[in-house]
């Protein structure tokens, strides 16, 4: 039995014909289910338990890289099999877990290739596709081994799912990008160096792949995790195995 | 509208980029390629160890530790003890160095420390003040190490 919960945006006259593509396609595969949608009001949390306590076996995200955040980030712990149908922009995680944005991920989801996947957990909560720490004067403490300074403030990014993708300033054409890797989480620090009147300038990041690490600040730091922005002044972080079962495509990349 | 809350300025400054800008993905990263790169202005203190290759721009104290390869470039600091599996130093390294494979030296290298390494390439205008220490010559390895200096293996009688 399969559950839908489609993202707000997909109200969206634009989204109207590719969402009535998938739900024919999904319709012929003979996977259709109850659509749920979500609302800045809805939790996640409750409305996926009560859809198992009914007997639902696959819970299906249908939205972007911020949909998948907000529902797995509260229901990595739920015994289901989730299920992703990309749609619009922002859909970097999709690549990764090797799933077409369009009706074509419908075809993914109907062959159920199942893998587990590895989810972050900071400070008694999960993140999927990234974390980041805005630019703050913080120390980084690498599984309790070594610790990571700059003499000025640092940017952190620590990727689970979601690729990193950076330019060294804003003229530089050329994208870099980096596939983070399953088994361990990836931290990018990005020092800021010397202060000018335009402000600072970004050097190229330090990459750390780890398993667990803390961010210490002497001052609270503003810390985003997919898509959910708050104050912290220290930031426990450890990658979660095998958390979530997930449907997931042959060109996946891990 | 006009009473929103300002939105904050210290926004990154990588953005997300279209898919059709963005480059071709690579091929499937194993454990094994992966790479921890240390940024020229970052410090690191303690027990730096990786499992994969690791590229240091900055500075490092503490000990280094890698199976795999280590390239210390040209500007970067280490202050620690090296282990690794093979290595390429273009920067400056102030301690004792452990290399399984080969080492290699370039005209910009500074080593203070002794280097053990099965294959040693040294270019023109690399400093070592340090002991070298090479396995493969029968006899010389072992008492070399117990009793500590260079001194003492060159006093071994030769075995003909």
């Amino acid at each position: 039995m399969y559950v839908y919960i489609y993202d707000n945006f997909l109200r969206e006259h634009k989204y109207a014909s590719i969402v009535k593509a998938m739900e024919i396609s999904l319709t012929d595969y003979g996977i259709a289910g109850k659509i749920l949608r979500l609302t800045n009001y809805t939790d996640a949390k409750t409305i996926i338990e009560d859809e198992i306590r009914k007997g639902v076996k696959t819970v299906v995200v249908v939205g972007n890289d911020a949909t998948l955040g907000q529902v797995l980030s509260r229901t990595a712990t739920a015994d289901c099999t989730f299920g992703f149908l990309p749609v619009g922009d922002n859909n970097t995680i999709a690549e990764v877990l090797g799933i077409p944005v369009g009706v074509e991920a419908c075809d993914v989801l109907s062959k159920r290739r199942k893998e587990r996947l590895d989810v972050g957990w900071v400070n008694n909560r999960y993140f999927i596709g990234q974390l980041h720490v805005l630019p703050a004067n913080v120390e980084v403490i690498y599984d309790e081994r070594f610790k990571v300074t700059t003499n000025d403030k640092m940017e952190v990014v620590i990727c689970n799912l979601q690729p990193f993708f950076w330019k060294k300033n804003k003229k530089d054409e050329q994208t870099h990008i980096v596939h983070p890797q399953d088994g361990k989480l990836e931290a990018f620090i990005r020092p800021l160096t010397g202060k000018r009147f335009w402000g600072y300038t970004y050097e190229e990041p330090s990459i750390f792949p780890f398993e667990e690490m803390e961010i210490r600040g002497e001052e609270p730091f503003a810390v985003e995790a997919d898509g959910r922005i708050t104050k912290e002044i220290k930031l426990k972080i450890k990658l979660a195995h095998s958390k979530i079962d997930m449907v997931v495509g042959r060109n996946r990349k891990f | 509208m006009i009473f929103q809350k300002p939105v904050p300025t210290n926004k990154p400054t990588f953005e997300p980029v279209s898919p059709a800008a963005r480059p071709e993905p690579p091929q499937r990263r194993s454990a094994d390629d992966v790479e921890t790169v240390v940024g020229p202005s970052v410090n690191v203190e303690g027990d730096f160890a990786s499992e994969g290759n690791i590229i240091v721009k900055g500075s490092v104290a503490g000990s280094v530790h890698t199976s795999r390869h280590l390239s210390v470039e040209q500007g970067a600091k280490i202050s620690a003890n090296v282990r690794a599996g093979s290595a390429k130093i273009a920067g400056e390294v102030r301690g004792n160095m452990k290399v399984k494979e080969m080492l290699e030296l370039t005209s910009t290298a500074r080593v203070v420390g002794d280097i053990e390494v099965a294959t040693l390439e040294i270019e023109a205008g690399a400093l070592i003040y340090g002991r070298i220490i090479m396995p493969g010559i029968e006899g010389t390895e072992t008492r070399g190490r117990n009793r500590g200096t260079v001194k003492k293996i060159e006093e071994t009688p030769p075995t003909v």
